[in-house]
């Protein structure tokens, strides 16, 4: 009786040990599935703007970007619109043209030397710097960079 | 957690319910045999867990359902595992439900008073079968999509209700949203209740009714020991197994993950759906009857066994279950099932021989893929629209393919296949793959483009209609492909913008969406022609000069530069300025005739090029009345001209020149020593022969007169006279001495002058 018992026990051990088996082989492979791509960071794509030498008259210049974002399985088209602007050290700047007050579409006034957000009439200056009106920040900027004379830009959500 | 637990069992007694189900004692007997139920559990257990997993990406419309298949396949980690294990549980729960029921059968323990728990598991059968046919449609390939078509129209031959049902199943009259989506709901809600139920009844019946101890007849059960329990002992055996069947399906999956084919293309009638291996014998079937009595072998027949199926426990009610006592029910079951087999034996033959290639043809295959010929050319369906299937045509000859290859303009003008000039081993590959390739060739596994291709390029007739999407974003179609791409067709047939006024036309459209050109040019295609006329802010001062260079060394069409111009500008836009300003070569002071910066000089340093670019080739012509610069042969036909009008010859010659005293240097035979006696009479054409070496007023130099003597001479001698102040008598006398008597005398004068 006492063997039966021992028997009965080491099975039920066994059982559980392979239902446990089981529940990790099949079990571990759906949550990975379902958990990591949530976590997973997209990677923003540097988005090409054009030739670098293009920008360097001083005005601030409009750019549309159309490009490629991935939803899941679903791949769409984004456009958006950016202003390069030459600063006085001959460096590039990639700056949003949506403003941060209201997000409206700013555009660059030529006889004012500024940006200016058609909404509530903000100001910005060719720096991005507010120069009046009730925007609370600068116009965002975007990481960018010049590689073989190309300038590229990385539009990161900001 | 004990206090809940004994709380909830005081409220529902579920725990002791669970306890009691698995340690119900299970009579001797009960074995390896009996696992198969409860791995057929297990693996439904297992497609709600990777059904589940998958459900949270799959997207049920045909836009979306094959790119989230997809998705699941190449993003997603662990997603093609889980696919691969939901494929081939789907595969194996099939057979193990008939290993299940033939033990069942073979065991005779379907007998009183266990009818029904047959009747569910048949009813779980069906199920089972369903979901297999609507999860078929899901992932939305070729294969799907065909094989749905396929199916439905078959159910369709079905009479009364076959035209109904499909036409229900398919939401409407054509395979597409619609079915996907019921097909959808089918297999992960309608069907899984059903299961759901099915499975609860049928298990729950077991508990109630105990396991069948085998070999025992129906009357005499309640005599057999039951020696085992549920949990551990019979639970062992079905670990075992359930560690074995997960071994096999892991195995499986990881070595064989589920197909995808090509996405479903209902345009691609090349595509031809191999029925698969366990339907064959239903095809095998419908085979045996004529067309008009199909319906008997897709239907009747099978509608009949599985009535039959569901009637075993009603018909067979000897309540022996030794298999010895049970001759004639299991002599039928197995004939039955015999010949089924052997259909489905049958069957297989006539399926296609899968193909054999040889290392060679191997290699082509590669290259097949690696070249991207699958891009315009399908096997058997799948590839792209472009070119023609390779499946269809017949045996190929190897010379041809060769040919075509290396020249595809050759064989047809118009095609926009580019030609490929292959390393000799490579060509031999691929020329001998295509050669190898017929109606049962398969598209080789084609990788996922990245990123894959948007949906819009799926659509219908996208080949005809891309140049729309061109036109709306051209930008966007550079995210995906090079500049280059459009060229790769284009080269032969541009877009129909591109007619005959396209050149005078393009500088609009360039200048309003440079990246519509930019959709198939490269950013230094302009430059080719406007490196040299780039309408920058140098251009005005420079573009005389431009135009001249280009004029000279390009040709655009058979253009000359200024007929360039004209394809933007018109002539007048030249007058606006030129009418009154000169180009600055012009501007010197005596442009005419200046020896050194004249305009002569230029045109014979630089060529008329220059000049052709504003003035017509004639424009010399009109004052110089001389083709200009002479043309060839202008030697020997000179003195002709020269002899005519060598007034022609001195506007730009003297005829002291270096280039005339090589001729001309010895006097004309004519001037004989008498000669200036006799010059009178021998100037016979108004002395423009003697002009050509003397000059014009070489007779004014010795007779102070015009030579010969002008139309209009008698009134212009008195004019010449009265200038001169000869008056009177004397006056005449003085002048016919001073001028005249040269060559007249006296009397010549007194002819008209009385003395």
């Amino acid at each position: 009786m006492e063997q039966r018992l021992t028997r009965r026990e080491w099975l039920a051990t066994f059982v559980k040990a392979l239902t446990a088996l089981l529940a990790f082989v099949y079990g571990i492979p759906a949550l990975v599935m379902l958990i990591v791509p949530a976590f997973r960071r997209q990677k923003v794509p540097w988005v090409k703007v054009g030739n670098a030498s293009e920008f360097t008259s001083g005005e601030p210049k409009a750019v549309t970007l159309s490009y490629q974002r991935r939803d899941g399985w679903v791949i769409r088209t984004v456009r958006s619109t950016v202003y390069v602007v030459s600063t006085s050290d001959g460096s590039l700047k990639v700056l949003s043209n949506i403003c941060t007050h209201a997000s409206c579409a700013v555009r660059w006034e030529r006889d004012r030397k500024a940006f200016f957000c058609p909404c509530h009439a903000g100001y910005f200056d060719a720096s991005g710097k507010v120069m009046e009106g009730p925007p609370p920040r600068p116009l965002p900027e975007f990481p960018h960079k010049v590689e073989g004379g190309v300038l590229y830009v990385r539009l990161e959500s900001v | 957690m004990r206090k809940l637990l004994e709380w909830l069992e005081r409220e529902t007694g579920l725990i002791s319910a669970w306890g009691r189900f698995w340690t119900q004692p299970l009579p001797a007997g009960v074995g390896w045999g009996h696992i198969f139920g409860a791995l057929t559990l297990l693996t439904l257990v297992v497609l709600f867990i990777t059904g589940g997993a998958l459900m949270f990406y799959y997207s049920p419309t045909p836009d979306q359902a094959y790119a989230s298949v997809q998705y699941i396949e190449h993003y997603l980690p662990a997603g093609q595992f889980i696919r691969a294990l939901h494929y081939w549980a789907a595969r194996l729960i099939v057979p193990l439900i008939i290993i299940h029921i033939l033990r069942v059968f073979f065991w005779g323990a379907y007998k009183r008073p266990r009818q029904m728990i047959w009747v569910t598991g048949v009813l779980l059968l069906l199920t089972v079968i369903g979901y297999g046919l609507t999860g078929y449609a899901l992932p939305w390939d070729q294969k799907a999509y065909w094989g749905t078509v396929v199916r439905l129209k078959i159910a369709e031959g079905i009479p009364l209700i076959g035209q109904a049902t499909a036409t229900f199943l398919r939401g409407g009259d054509t395979v597409g949203a619609v079915t996907l989506m019921r097909f959808f709901v089918l297999h992960v809600f309608v069907l899984s209740v059903i299961v759901f139920l099915l499975v609860a009844w049928h298990v729950l019946q077991v508990r109630r009714m105990g396991v069948t101890p085998p070999g025992v007849p129906v009357n005499r059960e309640e005599e057999v020991e039951k020696p085992q329990r549920l949990y551990p002992e019979h639970t062992a055996r079905i670990a075992v197994g359930a560690v074995i069947l997960t071994a096999l399906l892991v195995w499986l999956s990881l070595n064989y993950p589920a197909p995808l084919e090509p996405r479903a293309n209902p345009m691609d009638t090349a595509y031809k759906p191999h029925p698969d291996f366990y339907v064959l014998w239903l095809h095998e079937l419908v085979a045996f009857f004529p067309s008009h009595l199909e319906f008997v072998g897709s239907f009747v027949l099978p509608t009949l066994l599985v009535i039959l199926l569901l009637l075993v426990p009603f018909i067979e009610r000897n309540p022996e279950r030794q298999p010895r006592k049970r001759l004639t029910a299991l002599t039928t079951g197995t004939v039955i099932l015999l010949v089924i087999v052997g259909l489905n034996v049958k069957g297989m033959e006539s399926l296609p021989e899968p193909e054999k290639l040889s290392p060679l043809e191997k290699q082509g295959q590669k290259l097949f893929v690696e070249l991207k010929c699958y891009s315009c050319h399908g096997i058997n369906g799948g590839g792209g629209p472009v070119g023609p299937d390779l499946g269809l045509g017949g045996k190929r000859d190897p010379e041809q393919v060769r040919s075509i290859l290396r020249n595809p303009a050759a064989h047809n003008a118009h095609t926009v296949m580019p030609a490929y000039q292959l390393e000799p081993e490579k060509e031999n590959a691929l020329v001998a793959y295509i050669v190898s390739i017929g109606p049962n060739s398969k598209m080789p596994p084609v990788p996922p483009t990245e990123p894959e291709k948007p949906a819009s390029h799926f659509e219908e007739n996208w080949f005809v209609n891309h140049k729309f999407e061109v036109r709306k974003d051209p930008a966007s179609c550079g995210d995906c492909h090079k500049p280059f791409f459009c060229q790769a067709c284009h080269q032969n047939r541009r877009p129909s913008s591109h007619d005959a006024q396209w050149l005078k036309f393009h500088f609009g459209n360039a200048a309003e969406r440079p990246e519509m050109c930019a959709s198939c040019h490269s950013p230094d295609y302009c430059d080719s022609c406007h490196r040299v006329m780039r309408h920058d802010t140098q251009w005005l001062q420079q573009h005389g000069s431009k135009l001249a260079q280009f004029g000279e060394k390009m040709k655009w069409a058979g253009q000359t530069m200024s007929q360039m111009c004209y394809q933007c500008h018109t002539p007048r836009s030249c007058q606006g300025c030129h009418s009154g300003a000169l180009p600055a070569s012009h501007k010197v002071s005596d442009f005419l005739r200046d020896p050194q910066v004249g305009h002569g000089k230029v045109a014979l340093k630089q060529g008329t090029a220059s000049c052709n670019s504003c003035h017509q080739p004639q424009f010399c012509q009109s004052c110089h009345g001389l083709p200009m610069p002479h043309p060839e042969g202008w030697d020997s036909d000179h003195p002709q001209v020269g002899h005519k009008n060598p007034a022609l010859c001195q506007r730009c010659h003297n005829f002291k020149d270096e280039t005339c005293q090589t001729c001309h240097q010895a006097a004309p035979s004519s001037h004989t020593e008498d000669f200036r006696k006799e010059h009178p009479r021998r100037i016979t054409d108004s002395g423009a022969s003697c002009q050509v070496c003397h000059g014009r007023n070489a007779c004014m130099d010795c007779h102070k007169l015009p030579m010969p003597h002008p139309g209009n001479w008698d009134e212009a001698h008195a004019k010449l006279g009265q200038q001169r102040g000869w008056k009177g008598y004397t006056g005449v006398k003085n002048m016919q001495k001073a001028q005249c008597a040269n060559c007249h005398d006296i009397k010549y004068c007194n002819q008209c002058h009385q003395p």
